[in-house]
């Protein structure tokens, strides 16, 4: 077993900083657990040093292969802040695993129970990942390790759950999971006043097979904006302006515990203290060596100046994705709208992304009002390998992937009709006027090596969309079970009341004219079967 | 010459609306303003589902955006049913014309003209059979009585049907139901033409109309399963006539056993056993001939389906959607809000309750009307439009154009002017409110419940005036020869007291 504890800081072009903490245990020569062997219960004992315990159980006992569990807030801005060191960003709480099965039933039940299973270990509303949630995406998620080969097909379980918030009480169970806690080494950093307080952050939980044996990275990513609590407006960071601590001792048991620090492309800064090792544009401290405490940081003589002011005049910087998106759900109806896509290709050469919709089934595409424009020229040949996965209604989203080229330097437009679902009033929210919060889409390059062969890049995921449904009276339930059925019951009882009755002429004046005795004025009509009629009982006093 | 006319009626009206529609669409989308326009008149489409049609015009089950879904789907190789359960589709048999929506989506303009008109006159044309349909009907109903006086009946007909609002909504909204209604009144119009053994009229060349009234019948009722309840009705006029008989009220064998040359079969086949008995068991196997015609073509329908689609879940989309109403989307029926609003431990056994209301009419009415089936038809059209699962606009034109078929009742109607009063009353207000609700923000689903609601009741009085009318009608027509045993009546009553 082998721990290991980095710390990534980078400062970004708009002045603020992000760190990637990653803690990474290797548990060596382990291979998952075959699920043909769920059936016995004499499973390896557990004995575990370093590896976290309670997340062995659970992967021992639902026979996970691979698994990824991130919960995030707030939205990765890709266009300033580049890609991010863990990909999984999407807002909200996301959880994948590959599982190994013969049948599906086994694989799905083992879903729901190892989702149960970390809702329990991280305090999280991961139960609520349910069947309305769970998709099978062919392409976008491939094994980030190996998959052993047992002869048995791996599949994959996907959900997200958008408006799942990240709070101290997944901070806490998480970092139990470390061999240190939070008491030594990088994790002492792990300031929850300080984590939950920058402007993006998120914890992830990777689980992977690799043959020389099972890697479980546990990382926590945070975008601080120094510039937010700077009172010049300076863009200086340190460990103690991040994170209110500092580091004071290493983790005993972690093999290596290191930082490396991003320098900046150009201007006057300094790094603080001096780097140990600076390579590649990073500097590099190992803080295994000495037990001072640390406490790293950046400096720089002059304010911040947002480079955004510049890109009108000079060349603007490079881009630091390939290619920008913007998501957005069009229209004002609350029974309709259009799903609308932007993207930017920012280089010259031609991208294909592949293009994955995890949709609720309360949004229902219309595949056939797909228009695909390439700077305002339809191009419906830009988009290809259409796969759907119909939803259905109370059980299952959609899946929708596709592939979509982009030209260089262009600007690519798709959108697509969708119709909003009305719900059932217990199927709302409590807060069912604030809307549905949609599962961000997800973008994957793809990379034609020379060869020939497909690979996928970075994913991209888009921020989650609101959606407004229509909702009902939530008072009402009462008033239109009472309403309708009494409409129903008035309109049957006066059908059938009409039916069974017969009709029969009932002479007012004592002796008419047999000539006229069909004239309308002397007749009435009443049933024989009701004796007790009003109107019967008026005319016959007027009779007498 | 009164035939000619009315195709010209009708002919004119179409016309009429084919413009409108081509109008429209040039004005929602003018031609120069689009460099590049896709749609086959869809902009139209769109305006009236946003627009008058809002919620009402189309229901899940007949909406055009539904349709051309399941097509793509369709001819892309994804299956459109997915797996079944709980999801809204459109019958199998539309998939087998999937060549509808592409023709000609991008090209010239003149294709594009050619396709708008196409696509426009694909959902005018069953409007103009249902007129003609109507006119048939009609015109088997008249034939047979002895007064001609209401022929102006063969302009009027065509006239409610193809310029009511309701239908010309449904028209323009492409919703499929314009289809399942002249489907539906192209069954009645074969019934009500068809010879059986029990007919006392000679027909005209029309031998098979009877197998051609069962298979419209089986094709209406595989589009969507609530039309079932047209069956026994249907039934009983292919066995007996369309013929207005609602002043003579009496046993359907009695009308049957008028007709001279089925007593003479009768004496020919059994001379020795009693008539009536004959009759009777005549009548039953006639009957059960009909049913199992009609089972057969179901059946067919149903296999053919399954042979475009390649499994049987489509069954549970299509059929199974009208029984357990998956979709809450709102219509102008009772069904919606309330299933919405339904605990969710109660839907279950309230489904079953609804479901059943729709079939409880069914015995009693053709009980009733016996003598006269078309009636009993006419009034389950009125109870289908008001109480099925998944109304819309249409069902209830089909309703307010049938009225002008027995024009012998309104003398007896009760309370017409109130009835068409909060009917209008009605349908001014449910785009209103779906609009207030839906579109504004202003209003909430309560506005078009009440509307719907109001809706219902307009159905209903309709409905129960309609009974009303057609049992009150026989009491007139008696005539002074059983006006004593009436006043026999009378005088017990009298001397209970």
């Amino acid at each position: 077993e082998k721990f290991e504890e980095y710390l990534s800081i980078k400062s970004l072009r708009d002045g603020r900083v992000t760190s990637s903490f990653s803690f990474t245990t290797l548990l060596r020569d382990a291979i998952p657990r075959d699920p043909r062997t769920l059936a016995f219960d004499d499973d390896t004992s557990q004995h575990y040093t370093l590896f976290p315990l309670s997340l062995g159980q659970i992967l021992r006992q639902y026979a996970i292969t691979e698994m990824h569990l991130t919960l995030n807030a707030g939205k990765w801005n890709y266009d300033t802040w580049g890609y991010p060191d863990e990909p999984d960003v999407g807002v909200g709480a996301e959880l994948r695993a590959w599982m190994a099965g013969d049948s599906i039933s086994s694989i799905d039940e083992r879903w729901q129970g190892v989702r149960n299973a970390l809702a329990g270990l991280f305090c999280a509303s991961l139960g609520s990942l349910d069947e309305q949630r769970t998709t099978s995406p062919r392409l976008s998620f491939p094994p980030e390790g190996a998959l052993p080969d047992w002869g048995l097909p791996h599949e994959l379980r996907h959900a997200s759950h958008a408006s799942e918030h990240v709070c101290t009480e997944n901070l806490t169970p998480f970092l139990k999971l470390l061999p240190c806690k939070s008491l030594s080494g990088l994790a002492t950093l792990l300031n929850p006043h300080r984590i939950f307080d920058a402007d993006w952050h998120g914890i992830g939980l990777h689980v992977l097979w690799r043959p020389e044996g099972v890697e479980v990275r546990l990382n926590v990513q945070l975008v601080f904006d120094p510039l937010r609590i700077s009172a010049q407006g300076k863009q200086d960071w340190s460990f103690h302006s991040l994170f209110d601590r500092k580091v004071e001792k290493a983790c005993p048991v972690a093999s290596s515990t290191r930082v490396s620090v991003e320098l900046p492309n150009s201007g006057v800064y300094r790094v603080y203290p001096e780097p140990q090792e600076i390579r590649d544009g990073k500097a590099y401290y190992n803080l295994k060596n000495n037990n001072e405490a640390w406490n790293i940081g950046t400096m720089w003589p002059t304010d911040f100046e947002y480079r955004i002011c510049h890109a009108a005049l000079s060349s603007p910087d490079p881009a630091l994705v390939p290619f920008s998106v913007t998501r957005n759900l069009l229209g004002p109806t609350q029974d309709r709208g259009q799903l609308s896509i932007v993207l930017t290709n920012n280089q010259q050469d031609t991208l294909q992304l592949l293009y994955l919709e995890t949709m609720p089934w309360i949004v229902q595409f219309y595949l056939h009002t797909i228009r695909v424009h390439s700077d305002n020229v339809p191009r419906d040949d830009l988009i290809s390998n259409i796969s759907y996965v119909l939803p259905v209604p109370h059980a299952r989203p959609a899946t929708f992937e596709s592939v979509l080229t982009l030209p260089g330097r262009s600007t690519l437009t798709f959108s697509m009709d969708v119709a909003k679902a009305f719900l059932r009033y217990t199927e709302h929210p409590p807060d069912a006027q604030r809307g549905w919060d949609l599962p961000p889409a997800i973008f994957t390059p793809l990379n034609q090596s020379l060869n020939g062969s497909m690979s996928l890049g970075s994913r991209v995921y888009t921020p989650s969309l609101l959606v407004d449904l229509a909702t009902p009276d939530f008072s009402m339930p009462y008033n239109v079970i009472i309403f309708t059925c009494s409409v129903m019951a008035f309109i049957f009882g006066s059908v059938f009341n009409v039916l069974t009755r017969k009709f029969i002429v009932v002479r007012v004046r004592p002796d008419p004219p047999r000539n006229q005795s069909v004239s309308r004025t002397e007749k009435r009509l009443e049933d024989t079967d009701s004796d007790t009629s009003n109107e019967l009982n008026t005319s016959k006093s007027g009779v007498h | 010459m009164h035939w000619l006319s009315c195709r010209k009626t009708i002919t004119l009206c179409i016309v009429l609306r084919v413009l409108f529609a081509l109008g429209l669409d040039f004005y929602l989308s003018p031609p120069t303003s689009y460099a590049y326009s896709v749609d086959n008149g869809d902009k139209v489409v769109e305006f009236i589902n946003n627009g008058p049609g809002l919620l009402s015009a189309s229901s899940p089950l007949t909406l055009y955006a539904n349709l051309k879904e399941s097509l793509w789907l369709y001819q892309r190789g994804v299956d459109p049913y997915g797996s079944g359960i709980g999801q809204v589709g459109v019958s199998p048999l539309y998939l087998a014309f999937s060549f509808f929506p592409t023709i000609a989506e991008s090209g010239p303009s003149t294709t594009q003209l050619l396709s708008k008109l196409f696509g426009i006159f694909l959902w005018t044309a069953p409007d103009a059979f249902s007129a003609w349909f109507l006119v048939r009907i009609w015109k088997a109903r008249a034939s047979t009585s002895t007064k001609s006086s209401s022929s102006s009946i063969t302009f009027v007909l065509p006239l409610i049907y193809l310029l009511s609002p309701y239908v010309i909504l449904s028209s323009l909204a492409r919703s499929t139901s314009v289809w399942e209604n002249a489907i539906l009144l192209g069954a009645i119009a074969w019934a009500c033409e068809s010879e059986s053994e029990f007919k006392t009229k000679p027909k005209l060349n029309n031998s098979n109309s009877k197998s051609k009234s069962l298979l419209f019948l089986a094709l209406r009722v595989h589009l969507s399963l609530d039309a079932l309840i047209l069956l026994p009705p249907l039934i009983l006029l292919l066995l007996g006539s369309p013929e207005s008989r609602l002043a003579e009220p009496g046993p359907f064998a009695l009308y049957v056993a008028k007709h001279r040359s089925v007593k003479k079969q009768l004496e020919e086949k059994l001379p020795n056993e009693p008539a009536e008995n004959q009759l009777r068991s005549t009548i039953l196997r006639a009957a059960l001939n009909v049913l199992f015609e009609f089972m057969v073509y179901w059946t067919a329908l149903a296999l053919i389906s399954t042979l475009i689609v390649g499994h049987w879940r489509w069954m549970s989309t299509t059929w199974g959607t009208s029984l357990s109403l998956p979709s809450m989307t709102p219509n102008p029926g009772l069904w919606w809000y309330f299933f919405t609003e339904m605990f969710d431990h109660f839907r279950p056994f309230f489904l079953v309750v609804f479901n059943v209301h729709l079939l409880m009419y069914v015995a009693p009415i053709c009980i009733k009307f016996q003598h006269d089936p078309l009636y009993a038809l006419f009034i389950l059209v009125g109870i289908l439009a008001t109480f099925k699962s998944y109304p819309t606009l249409s069902d209830h034109g089909l309703f307010i154009a049938f009225w002008g078929i027995f024009p012998e009742v309104y003398p007896y109607l009760r309370h017409p002017f109130p009835t068409t009063l909060v009917l209008i009353h009605s349908a001014l207000l449910q785009p209103l409110f779906a609009h207030l609700w839906l579109s504004h923000g202003t209003g909430n689903a309560n506005f078009y419940y009440a509307s719907t609601l109001v809706g219902a009741c307009a159905g209903g009085m309709a409905i129960v005036d309609a009974v009303w009318a057609g049992l009150r009608i026989a009491l007139e027509k008696h005539g002074k020869g059983e006006l004593k045993l009436v006043e026999g009546e009378e005088r017990e009553i009298v001397t209970q007291q």
